[in-house]
């Protein structure tokens, strides 16, 4: 009977409580968050003026290595640009970037999602790109008023367009089921058969623009090994990804400048 | 009164024990490990309410998990129905009021919602050792746990019963 009343349900009922309980859990979630901030904050209370002297002369000295950098990029960019005039090469992707704090972590057999800290209030689209210091984390899968949900990378659901470092030829990578207590890993599908993986040189996976979500360059993961693929004309391998993805707890959503230019459902 | 005040009282006590499990979820995320508590939430709605509102009590809660969780839309919803239908019609042979019947209950419809859930969300992986090893992993682990989490909520849910002052005893049993 219900299951009748259920399907006999209009659409917009069921998207309407979906959102009201969602919303509804939200602020809890930010809650907890505020107080982990909260016991950071105590927790660092506790350190020696001394400590604290000598991790802001840290901090000092890193501030300068970055700032000589962010020169460095500058300079290179303003190149890039150049020759990009020079030679008329298409505008490249630009993307501003949202720091956002990880609130929660669903990573499951069937799941493998982040929900994190901002949503419609900071203009977070869906599809957008997000990633950490280690590379590639996944893409915003859905945007709610406050917080939004990012599948992650190693999500069965999640593919996208790579290539291998120093190779431009386009492979398929996609995430996989996880094994527990393990890394995460995914698999890639169609790499050329004249490359060869093994676990003293394994092999880069970045990503590349083609699919249209994430700038290229970025790291996926590493592949130790490939093997023919099921067609046999290529081959195909698992990729290792990064161990710090089920423990992160900031990211950066990349949320591009000219969206109206590109079309992000492409992949 | 039009509702039972217990409905209340039981899906306040569920919303806790689901965002207990999510925290801890959250934190065992870095070893690759979930936990899915799901069996304790139905058990007492059904023992312990008349069916409208048990029905009420698991159609609130499975709402609520359906949109923290990442599943199609009244998956949980129709589930928990679905089994509470079940218990009420079967709730005269369980003795509620001690916690053995529950407890064992609460495993029963843990494992019917892991294989539910796994059914569902296989993502085309039915034959992956992968995706059955970390299911496998995954129930172990929730059933090892719901040792000791239900004894401990099925008393936290009499306890409010204590504490909110209202009726500590099933209602009547349906007459067979």
């Amino acid at each position: 009977m219900f299951m009748v009343c259920w399907w006999a349900l209009p659409a917009f009922v069921k998207s309407f409580t979906r959102i009201s309980f969602t919303e509804f859990q939200a602020p809890a979630w930010v809650v907890s968050t505020q107080l982990d901030r909260l016991e950071d904050f105590w927790g660092r209370r506790s350190h020696s003026k001394i400590e604290l002297i000598n991790a802001g002369k840290e901090l000092a000295r890193q501030k300068s290595y970055y700032q000589a950098l962010a020169q460095r990029h500058q300079v290179l960019e303003a190149e890039i640009d150049r020759l990009g005039s020079i030679l008329r090469l298409p505008n490249k992707r630009e993307y501003s970037h949202e720091i956002a704090r990880v609130i929660r972590r669903d990573l499951s057999a069937w799941w493998q999602q982040l929900i994190i800290n901002k949503g419609r209030n900071y203009n977070i689209p869906k599809g957008a790109a997000v990633i950490y210091a280690g590379g590639v984390v996944g893409r915003v899968a859905e945007v709610r008023a406050y917080t939004s949900s990012v599948e992650l990378v190693s999500s069965p659901n999640f593919r996208m367009a790579a290539s291998f470092e120093n190779d431009n030829r386009p492979v398929v990578y996609q995430g996989s089921a996880q094994t527990g207590l393990g890394a995460p890993h995914g698999e890639i599908r169609d790499a050329p058969q004249d490359l060869i993986a093994n676990s003293q040189e394994p092999l880069k996976l970045l990503s590349t623009e083609l699919g249209g979500t994430f700038p290229s360059g970025l790291v996926i993961g590493t592949v130790r090994w490939l093997e023919p693929g099921s067609s046999g004309i290529f081959q195909a391998g698992e990729v290792h990804l990064d161990k710090r993805l089920l423990s992160l707890k900031e990211v950066s959503v990349l949320i591009p400048i000219n969206p109206e230019k590109y079309d992000y459902n492409a992949d | 009164m039009l509702i039972d005040s217990r409905c209340f009282i039981l899906f306040g006590a569920n919303i806790v024990l689901l965002y207990l499990t999510q925290l801890v979820n959250s934190s065992l995320s870095a070893w690759s490990l979930h936990l899915m508590i799901i069996g304790p939430i139905i058990i007492l709605p059904a023992l312990y309410l008349r069916f409208r509102d048990g029905l009420l009590c698991c159609l609130l809660t499975g709402l609520w998990v359906d949109a923290a969780l990442p599943v199609p839309y009244g998956l949980f919803t129709g589930g928990s129905i679905m089994t509470c239908s079940i218990l009420y019609t079967l709730r005269h042979r369980f003795h509620a009021e001690h916690n053995y019947h529950p407890i064992v209950l609460s495993h029963v419809i843990n494992l019917a919602a892991l294989i539910l859930v796994s059914c569902t969300l296989s993502y085309g992986q039915l034959g992956s050792y992968a995706y059955w090893a970390q299911v496998l992993v995954t129930a172990l682990l929730s059933h090892f746990c719901l040792l000791f989490i239900g004894p401990w909520f099925f008393n936290l849910e009499r306890l409010l019963f204590n504490l909110m002052h209202v009726d500590t005893d099933p209602v009547d049993l349906p007459i067979h």
